[in-house]
Order: structure tokens, then sequence, then C-alpha cells
């Protein structure tokens, strides 16, 4: 039996328990007046529906509050508390435990849906479509929001009291970056569902025109360079924290965030063929309906205990209620799509092979292939497990790279001629014309590449293809600039194209990034010893083991191995926390350069100070990765300006006024 | 929210849809999935096996990249050239594993780990070391529990 409610143990508890169960109430409402709204067509009804989402925000801001303040004033009486923080913790650990295992972090999801639910209940236009996106929102509300009042609750109270917690896992108080990756992850994933139910609203209502996708595509911005920063972050955590000096594994968790990522820029893509050209409307729909399912499938893979992962979340009894919504989530929208199948096939015309829109419509098999095999690798030790009864086979990195790597450099090509084709058709000669002068510098790059040395074909590829798109992306800015007689003031009319085109420059910075980190990384061991005769000889840098020292840090130990590489000083740790004494975590030293990091990681120290086994990697151009992503969301940002007009006087924007 | 400029191209034109986009689509989709699927996962399928496992399974197993996992036991460590040897046994069989790089000091006598490397002969070279921490340490029972108690720990 659930305890839902108990006044007995825990005050706080109670009180975030009624707030969460409050909001369910209200949601249960909300749900059932916006459908009854919609089918009735009552204007009323539907605008009880929306203020019940302010009710569902402000309650479960009330819950959220209740356990931030348990969690700050250490209150053991709250299990969540007593299990996954302590009070020897600093405040900034404490406040991140709040997103540190599962119950906090579907309870942080719920707080952003609601959130979100509530932003949109203020720009929502009085259309046909208000209801029905409305409820969409109540019923992935219900489920975050029921998932957290009931089985995963935070608020339990606990049976018998500690004097001091458990304290959070130690994997994610070794850095910073843990604080943020998972709120980003988040705010990306919960933006999905607001595209996802415009779509189910359009499909509802049979008003698949062109205006769902107008006001989708900020939305789907929004959520997308959140998920672009998150899986970077990600990345970036596991080059600063875990020591191997790589960013990307490959491993399901990874997968899971990967997988909407490339749903959702296909979609993002094909919206505007729809919003120019009127084509590809059952791509939007399809492909958003996959998107969003996919973040709920991603959670069930990593939650369920069902695909093995290096991260070892907890599992319990929310791995079948996710697999139970996404189920439904595909059900609903397969079946709505399937419904509504003559008006998705209304304008038809199939694009011309070479034009602008034959292009978008290439790169989205691409990318949709990309997710299915992504899926199919992460899946697939399930269903050899499920054919031969073999447990534990794993894919490993060989499988992924086998696809990822042509994938990539064929969206890198797609890219580049794009922007380039005209609408419609291009006849050979004009298409030749504009190809030349991209062609000839990639083909320029790759030789230069070449003659210093480069010889990994994946890697020349790469720099060619950077090359073309550089050339291509400054190529159409100086055209347009030209005519519009400045640079400042094609900026200023066509900001969305500008935007776009620094995501794509971003883009290129982390492809070279990736391109020249995976191929020509270099990885060597030692061990060094204190006043040793010589320096060690690593990669050819010159090592010397300068000190070692132990630093209590309240919550655990540090054992510090300070480093002279090539004279410059590094210092590497070896961290143990309270809670995990059998564990050590590494932090590497990290010395950041433009054409590529120095990394060192300290494996083992002598027990008696005598000597360190160290590990030195070299890395070219891994901080290409990281300035690219900052580009990427630069440009998104811009994409997001409205356009100065012609005219002088600034024109109302589409936003209908919330008031009455 | 809208842009603001009336796009100047005309709208499509609505005829009868051609189908063989799309079919094409999918059959580009099926034919490398299945070309990929077959050809290289397999080959890149990392199976995890306890030593007795390994025993029963050698032929088809041996030089493989596989993942085997158990105790630690005559470990062999020298700091200085990062040389490791130590024996990985489940009770039932147990192989000698060979590593090139550091360790910590909690790599112990009959402590859990997971080795990713292939067999040569009778020995396994290890390319990694996924060392298991568990506080409450017991010999499992079975092989199956051995898994479980690794994968868990991991």
């Amino acid at each position: 039996m659930l305890n839902l409610i108990s006044f007995t143990s825990s005050a706080l508890g109670s009180l975030g328990q009624v707030a969460l169960l409050g909001a369910l109430a209200f949601t249960l409402a909300g749900l059932a007046l916006a459908f009854v709204g919609g089918i009735r067509a009552d204007a009323r009804v539907v605008e009880a529906a929306r203020r019940a989402t302010w009710a569902v925000f402000a309650l479960v801001t009330l819950g959220i509050l209740v356990l931030m303040v348990a969690l700050l004033n250490d209150d053991f009486t709250v299990r969540y508390v007593a299990e996954h923080s302590m009070r020897s913790s600093p405040t900034w650990i404490k406040i991140t435990s709040l997103w540190g295992a599962l119950e906090g972090s579907i309870l942080l999801w719920a707080w952003l849906l609601s959130g979100f639910t509530f932003i949109l209940s203020l720009t929502l236009r009085r259309d046909a479509l208000r209801p029905w996106a409305l409820g969409t929102m109540f019923v992935s509300l219900l489920f975050f929001v029921g998932v957290c009042a009931t089985i995963a609750s935070p608020f339990t109270p606990v049976s018998t009291l500690l004097a001091d917690g458990r304290g959070p896992n130690p994997a994610l108080q070794n850095h910073w970056m843990m604080a943020v990756h998972p709120v980003l992850l988040y705010l990306g994933f919960v933006g999905l569902s607001v595209p996802f139910a415009y779509a189910v609203a359009a499909l509802v209502t049979g008003r698949l025109s062109d205006h769902w996708v107008v006001v989708t595509r900020r939305w789907t911005l929004v959520a997308w360079t959140f998920l672009t920063a998150a899986i970077v972050a990600g990345g970036w955590w596991s080059y600063e924290t875990l020591g191997w000096g790589g960013y990307w594994a490959w491993d399901p968790v990874e997968n899971a965030s990967f997988i909407p990522w490339l749903l959702t820029t296909a979609f993002l893509h094909s919206i505007q063929i729809q919003e120019k050209r009127g084509l590809m409307r059952s791509w939007n729909v399809w492909l958003i309906v996959l998107a969003y399912s996919s973040t709920v499938l991603g959670t069930f893979l990593n939650r369920s205990g069902i695909v093995q992962s290096v991260h070892a979340f907890a599992g319990g009894p929310v791995g079948p209620v996710f697999l139970g919504f996404l189920a439904f989530l595909l059900i609903v929208g397969i079946g709505l799509a399937a419904w509504r199948a003559p008006f998705l096939r209304d304008e038809a015309e199939v694009p011309a092979p070479v034009s602008r829109e034959g292009a978008f419509l290439a790169g989205n098999w691409l990318f949709l292939v990309f997710a299915f095999m992504v899926l199919l690798g992460t899946l697939f030790p399930t269903f050899v497990e499920a054919a031969q009864g073999r447990r534990d086979a794993s894919v490993g990195p060989a499988f992924y790279n086998a696809f990822a790597i042509p994938l990539g450099l064929g969206l890198l090509l797609l890219m580049g001629v794009g922007p380039l084709l005209p609408w419609r058709r291009a006849n050979g000669q004009s298409l030749m014309r504009a190809l030349t002068p991209l062609l000839a510098s990639g083909l320029g790059a790759a030789l230069i590449a070449f003659v210093f040395g480069v010889r990994a074909p994946a890697v020349l590829i790469t720099v060619a293809l950077a090359a073309y798109n550089l050339v291509g992306l400054g190529l159409l800015t100086a055209r347009a600039a030209r005519q519009a007689g400045g640079l400042g003031r094609t900026l200023q009319a066509q900001p969305r194209r500008y935007g776009a085109y620094t995501a794509h420059v971003g883009l290129v910075v982390m492809a070279l990034g990736l391109a020249f980190s995976g191929a020509y990384r270099q990885d060597a061991q030692a061990t060094l010893n204190l006043r040793a005769a010589a320096p060690t000889t690593l990669l050819h840098e010159r090592l010397e083991l300068t000190g070692l020292r132990q630093v209590n840090r309240g919550f655990g130990d540090s054992a510090i191995a300070s480093v002279s590489i090539d004279g410059k000083p590094f210092e590497a740790r070896l961290n143990t926390y309270t809670q995990a004494p059998g564990a050590l975590f590494p932090a590497p030293a990290v010395r950041y350069g433009l054409l590529g990091d120095t990394y060192l990681v300290v494996t083992s120290i002598d027990p008696k100070g005598q000597w360190a086994s160290v590990r030195l990697i070299e890395s070219p151009l891994v901080s290409w990765i990281w300035w690219g992503t900052l580009i990427i969301c630069l440009g998104a940002g811009l994409t997001l300006v409205t356009p100065a007009r012609p005219q002088t006087r600034a024109a109302p924007t589409g936003l209908a006024p919330a008031t009455d | 929210m809208s842009s603001p400029t009336p796009t100047p191209l005309p709208r499509a034109r609505q005829r009868r849809r051609n189908p063989l986009p799309v079919i094409l689509g999918v059959v580009a989709l099926v034919g490398l999935t299945g070309f990929i699927a077959f050809g290289n996962l397999n080959k890149s399928l990392e199976y995890f096996v306890t030593p007795t496992e390994y025993s029963q399974q050698r032929a088809e197993l041996e030089g493989r990249p596989i993942r085997i996992g158990g105790l630690v036991r005559a470990v062999d460590y020298n700091p200085q050239t990062l040389d490791l040897k130590f024996v990985v046994s489940d009770g039932g069989a147990s192989f000698p594993v060979q590593y090139s790089g550091a360790v910590s000091d909690l790599f112990k006598e009959n402590q859990g780990v997971v080795v990713r490397g292939e067999f040569q002969g009778n020995t396994f070279h290890a390319q990694e070391l996924i060392v298991k921490h568990s506080e409450e340490y017991n010999v499992p029972k079975t092989q199956t529990e051995l898994k479980d108690m690794l994968q868990q720990t991991q």
C-alpha cells in the first residue's frame, strides 16, 4: 500500500506531500476542463482550464521549495533528505542534491513542466488549438506530477531517524558541472513538450496548416539550445572528472540524450520547409511525436536497469511506469497521425532532388537514420538477451563510430550545400557556378592539412567540408550585405538567417574539434618518483614529480600530486569521500590550449609518499568542442531576435495579451 | 511570434503523392541498417563472462574482445614499470591476466574486478580494468550472482 500522507513523523514532508497531491488534483481538474472545453468549444471552460495551470504551477513550486528548505535545514525526517544529503556538505551541494537522485529529479522535471505550462498559458492565442494544447500539457503534467506525488515521492517519511544523512553520490559532488547539467537537460526535454502539445492540438482539430509550426519554432529552438548545451556540458563533465581524457563514450545515458537531439534538429529544419513552402507536414508531426517520446524513452532506459550503463542510476518502480507513458505517447501520436493522414497528405508536391527542399529532405533522412542506429546500438544488448538468452553483451564505440562518422560527414556536406541552392529547382549551370569556390576551398584546405601531416581520411574530409561550409556561408553573407547596402542592415533584417549561419559555423568548429581529438589523441602512463635523478619523458614532454601532499576537505580527503610538465606546474588530485571509503575519484589537471589540451591524471599514489603513477593525455583541438557549442548557442539566440522592419513604426508582436 | 515578411514563394501545388521517395528512403534505411547490423554488430558485440563460462565457450570467444569478471587472486604489481599480473577466478576456473598501467592501492586480493580485453592462448591481455568496490563483500555462490554483484557495483 502506498502511504501517501503520513502526519506522524515529518511536518515538512507532509506539507510537501499535500502540495503535490493538490497539484495532482488541479491537474486532473484542468485536464477534464480542457477536454470538455475543447469538445464543446466553450471558451469559459477553456479559460478555467487555463487558470488551473496557474494553481498547478504554484503548488508544484511550493513542493519544490519545501524540499529545498528540508535539504538546507538537514531535516532528516524526510526520506529523500536522509538518503541523499548530509549535514557536513557545503550549501551548494545541498542545493544540487535536490536533483541528485531519482525522486528529486522527477520533481524538478515536474516543476519545469508546470512552469512551461504556465508560460504557455500566457502566450496561447484564443483559437481552436488552445484547449487541446493545454489538454496535452495536462496529460504530461498528470504523468510527472502523478509519479512525483505517488510512487516516487521525495516526501515519504523515514521509519528510523538518522542523526546524519547518508550524503549525496560522490561522483556528483566532484564537479560543479553536475549542478548545471541535469537542469539544462530537463529544460531541453521539458521544452519539447510544448511543440508536442501544439502538434497534438493541430492533429485533433485538423488545423494542420502552417500556424502550429510557426508558433512552435521559438519553443523548439529554446528547448534545442538547452539540449545542445546539456549534452556538451555532460561531455565536459566526463572530461573533467572521470580521468579518461575523453568526453563521449556512446554510453546508454549519453545516447538517451543524443537521440532526442537528433530528432529535434531534424524537426527544427523541416518546420522551416513547412513554413516557407507548405511541404513536409507529415514529417513534422512524426518528428515531434518521436522526439518527445524519445525523451521519455531515454529516462525509461536509464531508470529501469534494462540497459547496463556505467552511470549506475537507481532503479525502483519508476521504469515500468515510464514505459507505460512512452507506449501511451506513441500510441496516441501514431493513432492521431494515422487518423489525420488525409490532412497531412494535402500539398504533397515532392521536392526536386537538387533544390533547397531536397537538401533539407535528405538531411532529415540522415538525422532519422542516425537516431535509429543509435537507438539500435543502445537496445541491441537487450535484443541479444531476449533472443539468445545471453546476458551482458555490450556494443562498443567501434559500432557507433562506423556509422556516426559517415553520417556526420554527410550532414556537413548537406549543411554547406543547402543554403546555396535555390528553392524549388536548381539548374545545373548555376549550381556549378555556386559550388566551384566551395569545392576549390575544400580541396585547398584538405591539401594544406595533408602537407601538415594529417593522414586520417575522415579528418581530411572534415577539414575539407569545414572550409567548404565556411566559404559558402561567407559568400552568401557577402552577397546579401552587398544587396542590402551594408552588413548591419542585412543582419537587422534577417536575424533568423544569420543566427542559423552562426550556429552552423559553431557546428563546423565543433566538428573540427571532434575529428582531431578523436583521431590524434595520445595517451601514456608512467610512475614518477620524488627526487628522481632525471625527469621522465612521456609524449616528448619532461615530467617531474615535485611534491605529494594530503589535504582533509571535511567530507573526504584529497591526495595531491604536484607535477611539472616542461616546466609548467600541474596539480592533479585523487579525492575520496567519507560516504564511499572504498572509491577514488580522480580530479585531473587540465591545461586548456587553443590547439590542444594537456591532461594529467594521477591514477595511484604511494601510501609512503615516494611515488605517484600518472597518465598523460594530449588531445588536439578539444577546446574547439566547447567553443563551438558556445557559438551554436549564440547563433540559436540570434534566430530568436525579432527582425527590424523597414517601416519606422514598430509592429505589435503576435502575442495575444493574457488579460481578460 | 511569426516572421513579419510574407513569403514570396509560390505555395506547393496540390497533386497526388508520388510514393517513390518514401519507398526509396525506407529501402535505403532498411538496407543500411541490415548491412551495419549484420556486418558490424556481431563483430563489435562484447560479451561479459565469468572464468567458468569462458572455459565452456572457449571456441567461440577466443581472440575476441570480451569482458571477464571475477575475483582477484595472486596480485603481482610493480609500480615502477606499471606491470600488473594477477589471476581472475570465480572459485571454479581461473585465468592469468596481464595488464600494463597503474592500479590504485585499492586493488587487493579477493577484490571483485571486471577486465576488458581478449585472450591470447591461456592468458588474458587486458586493455582496461574496472575495479569493483563493495563494502559488504560475500563470496558469491552462483555465476549469475557473481555477475549481478559485479554489475551492481559498476
